[in-house]
């Protein structure tokens, strides 16, 4: 059973975990670009990057490519004007709730628009569950940047389970993500998304919503069809 | 899940979030009672346009380019001397934005400034002293690895920066000295000799405040009413006649040129 278990996971769980180092490298790049300014370093880093045109899912191209047309013609004061874009998107003027594309779960899911609601208590939840720290984050858990590490995190341990042959451990590392997938991102992503399309002048943050939609989307479904035939070969 | 989290998932089973859409709120649904209820609040983006303004210093402000690039560099008077060279290195030809930003760089490495270089350029545009011409931009590169289609950046752009004649003409006005002539041979005529003393002190080298208080003060014309050196460096320097560099004050070139017209009549 054990050798059975090791063939399953030889070749094709090296594929499998390349895939999911794939999968943490994008969740990753995500968080990186909504939890903070770009600065010098990042804009450079973006520049070098290599955009796909045809994945599959229109969304995702169509992301893809918004970014490219910003970055494409962006110079030495587009750290300034992503700056600006960056506070107009998340961070508003307004003290009403309905001010800026709000990075926070709790403000979609809550009927008062509030922070630090349920949807905060159970990102948290799921953070400490799976043996997760904020570290030095002083703000609620259920940041979109969060959310997306939390994705990543939890790719890179479904990498090293295939590498290291445990097929038991990536199908609870793929399930937890297919939950919290569901459960978080693809519930409030639709309306963060609208709503970037609504504050940002950029199309790099117009570009940036659309291309996290369409991923988060895309990899909803793949990690449903990696698990459904792991449902079918145990059954 | 652990049980406790069970209660926080307890949501109002009608409430819909996507539903919500501030652009269609009613503020007869909205709920007096409910201190809550905050959205008649006005947002940004339903701000009339009567309430929006314009940038501080702009041609339809002050009614003219030059005017407004005037009053620009009036108001920001530390940043005189690099928004007139900023708009003296961009004139003819214009000059790419990274040589400016390490020009600017370089010019404000003894005066730091909370502006970046592309900021004074932005006020300057916004002025209009400047305009900005952004490069003709390729053809999309595409490139195909393994089947799969990649766009790829293959040059940077580095947009010119160009001095407008508006700019061309408040920078020849500055070149003709008009602090100088206004306050120091005019208004402040009677101090004439301290300011030709202190100028001839740092044409030799440079100095320091103290020095130039002691020099100051061997003259008898500042004990009354009293003078510091302090009120002639401010002066020359707001004259662009000294600046401060490598810890001292320092003659400019220009101060130079204007050193002979402190000179008495006859010395000239």
């Amino acid at each position: 059973m054990a050798e059975e278990k090791q063939a399953t996971t030889g070749e094709a769980g090296t594929d499998l975990a390349e895939l999911m180092g794939m999968r943490a490298r994008t969740y990753g790049m995500l968080a990186r670009l909504f939890l903070k300014e770009v600065d010098e370093a990042t804009l450079k880093e973006l520049q070098g990057m290599r955009f796909p045109t045809a994945t599959g899912n229109d969304r995702v191209d169509a992301g893809y490519r918004m970014l490219f047309d910003y970055l494409r013609l962006s110079w030495d004061d587009s750290v300034r004007e992503l700056a600006i874009d960056y506070v107009r998107t998340f961070i508003g003027h307004g003290v009403n709730g309905y001010s800026a594309a709000y990075p926070f779960e709790s403000v979609y899911t809550s009927e008062r628009r509030l922070m630090m609601q349920e949807a905060r208590a159970e990102v948290l939840a799921t953070l400490r569950e799976n043996g997760l720290k904020r570290g030095t984050w002083t703000e609620g858990e259920d940041h979109i940047a969060l959310e997306l590490e939390f994705m990543q995190r939890m790719s890179m341990r479904t990498a090293e389970a295939l590498q290291a042959g445990d097929e038991d451990a990536a199908i609870k590392e793929l399930r937890t993500q297919r939950a919290f997938a569901h459960d978080h991102l693809l519930n409030w992503l639709p309306m963060l998304n609208a709503d970037m399309d609504k504050f940002a002048q950029t199309k790099f943050y117009q570009g940036l919503g659309t291309l996290t939609m369409g991923y988060v989307e895309e990899d909803a479904a793949l990690l449903e069809e990696l698990l459904e035939g792991v449902v079918e070969d145990a059954a | 899940m652990p049980e406790h989290t069970d209660d926080l998932l307890d949501f109002d089973e009608e409430f819909d979030p996507l539903a919500v859409d501030d652009l269609s709120i009613d503020q007869e649904d909205m709920d007096d009672d409910n201190p809550l209820d905050t959205v008649d609040y006005p947002t940004m983006r339903n701000m009339p346009d009567e309430m929006r303004r314009e940038g501080m210093y702009t041609p339809g402000r002050q009614g003219s380019a030059q005017d407004a690039i005037k009053s620009l560099i009036d108001h920001n008077p530390g940043r005189r001397p690099v928004l007139l060279a900023i708009m003296q290195m961009c004139a003819g030809e214009g000059m790419p934005a990274s040589a400016v930003t390490e020009e600017v760089n370089k010019l404000q490495s003894d005066n730091l400034s909370v502006y970046a270089p592309m900021t004074l350029c932005r006020m300057l545009e916004r002025a209009g002293g400047l305009v900005l011409e952004m490069p003709e931009t390729h053809e999309v590169e595409e490139d195909v690895e393994e089947g799969v289609e990649y766009l790829e950046i293959k040059e940077h752009i580095d947009p010119i920066w160009h001095t407008t004649e508006d700019g061309q003409a408040v920078c020849e006005e500055f070149s003709h000295a008009p602090v100088f002539h206004d306050i120091v041979l005019d208004r402040d005529s009677a101090y004439l000799e301290v300011y030709r003393a202190v100028m001839l002190a740092l044409d030799e080298r440079p100095r320091t405040k103290r020095e130039i208080d002691n020099l100051v003060d061997t003259f008898e014309v500042v004990k009354k009413p009293r003078r510091f050196g302090g009120h002639f460096v401010d002066m020359l320097e707001r004259a662009d006649a000294i600046e401060w560099k490598d810890r001292a004050w320092q003659l400019t070139g220009m101060g130079r040129e204007l050193l002979p017209l402190t000179a008495p009549k006859g010395e000239e």
